[in-house]
């Protein structure tokens, strides 16, 4: 076992060339790249496809990382703008809605509960996706506005315009409120 | 010509409900929305649905078994592409260690100096450069307590013992800097696993 090494210690060693320090740095922020990818995404294998290449990207990029923002604020930039790409390549021809939506639900929730998770879960998938890419970091990875807009390249009221909308979107097409 | 903001029957914006629910504000007319049946109803559906939203944001979402291990194949396959390596000159031919193979031997040895909580080593060619000899830059993580002096010696000395049996490399300079102390709770060691 070794103790918690802060960030910015891995950084600087794997910036040095030290894989297996990369390799902590993967191992520590994984999960959330990869959970970004899913819910942009839709499917299991695109996020797993889109999670490698974000880490592949970041190794590339390490030289030109000065640390200027978190580490995970600068994965979470580089896998938002690989899913962004990957949307874009994909279209015309394949509209998110047509590919398979993974859906994480747990298998404890009741079936009335997992079916409006799902509705959710679609009502997301359906957002224009710079709305999506907000809302997935501010909901379900709890950057703050100011992280949201650093990830994706923005202003602050861009980002709590598009939340707003995101927000908006999603409850308008999975409650009955009229 | 765009529609303008929707309205429930009463005459209030929709949106200024949904600012209300997800950024669980004040109502701006709390008189009216008490007595009000159309904003009451909406509220009731909104908040359903933003707790069906934040429910969603709380399960679980399993990761792939081996995806560390996935990343880190494609990684090394393009650390090795710019790799360098210490020559060890031979009457037999020439045998060649990549720098990534010494970093995870000087690290190794580093780490076994008790105090070492983390080590990350930089080999570099000896200078001025020579087959066989190569320099060393180790950065540490320590544990609070051991004088950090007699520790970066320990260090020093064991990489000067240990490294060049195991390699066969000598080094003709050993910089030892200590980053950080450790604290905080522990996480599985990666080190060494692909």
């Amino acid at each position: 076992m070794i103790l918690e090494v802060d960030d910015r210690i891995l950084l600087q060693a794997a910036q040095d060339g030290d894989l297996d320090a990369f390799a902590v740095l993967v191992h520590r922020h994984q999960a959330a790249v990869y959970r970004v990818a899913l819910r942009m995404l839709g499917s299991d294998a695109d996020a797993q496809d889109a999670t490698q290449e974000t880490f592949v990207r970041a190794w590339r990029g390490l030289g030109r990382f000065r640390g200027e923002s978190a580490v995970s604020t600068w994965l979470y930039r580089i896998v938002t703008r690989r899913c962004l790409d990957l949307i874009a390549r994909r279209r015309p021809t394949e509209n998110l809605q047509d590919v398979e939506l993974e859906t994480v639900v747990n298998p404890a929730d009741s079936t009335e509960q997992r079916e409006r998770l799902r509705a959710v879960t679609r009502a997301i998938a359906a957002l224009p996706d710079e709305q999506r890419a907000a809302l997935v970091l501010r909901e379900f990875e709890g950057l703050s506005y100011d992280e949201v807009a650093a990830a994706l390249d923005t202003s602050v009221a861009a980002v709590k315009g598009r939340i707003h909308r995101a927000r908006l979107g999603v409850l308008k097409q999975t409650t009955a409120w009229r | 010509m765009t529609a303008g903001p929707e309205q429930l029957p009463c005459g209030v914006e929709l949106e200024r409900l949904v600012i209300q629910v997800t950024e669980d504000q004040q109502p701006a007319d709390p008189a009216h929305q008490n007595r009000c049946p159309y904003c009451q109803s909406a509220l009731r559906s909104l908040r359903q649905g933003w707790g069906d939203v934040q429910a969603l944001t709380r399960e679980p979402v399993p990761i792939p078994p081996g995806l560390t291990a996935q990343i880190m194949t494609r990684v090394r396959t393009l650390a090795h592409y710019v790799a360098d390596y210490v020559l060890l000159g031979h009457r037999r031919g020439e045998t060649r260690i990549s720098h990534n193979v010494l970093r995870q031997v000087i690290q190794r040895v580093a780490t076994t100096v008790p105090g070492v909580v983390f080590a990350s080593a930089k080999p570099a060619a000896a200078d001025p450069p020579e087959a066989g000899r190569l320099s060393v830059a180790i950065r540490l993580v320590v544990a609070f307590g051991p004088t950090m002096d007699a520790l970066a010696h320990d260090v020093r000395q064991a990489i000067d013992r240990r490294v060049p049996k195991l390699t066969g490399a000598k080094l003709s300079r050993i910089d030892v800097i200590i980053e950080d102390i450790a604290e905080g709770p522990t996480e599985p060691d990666l080190r060494g696993r692909g």
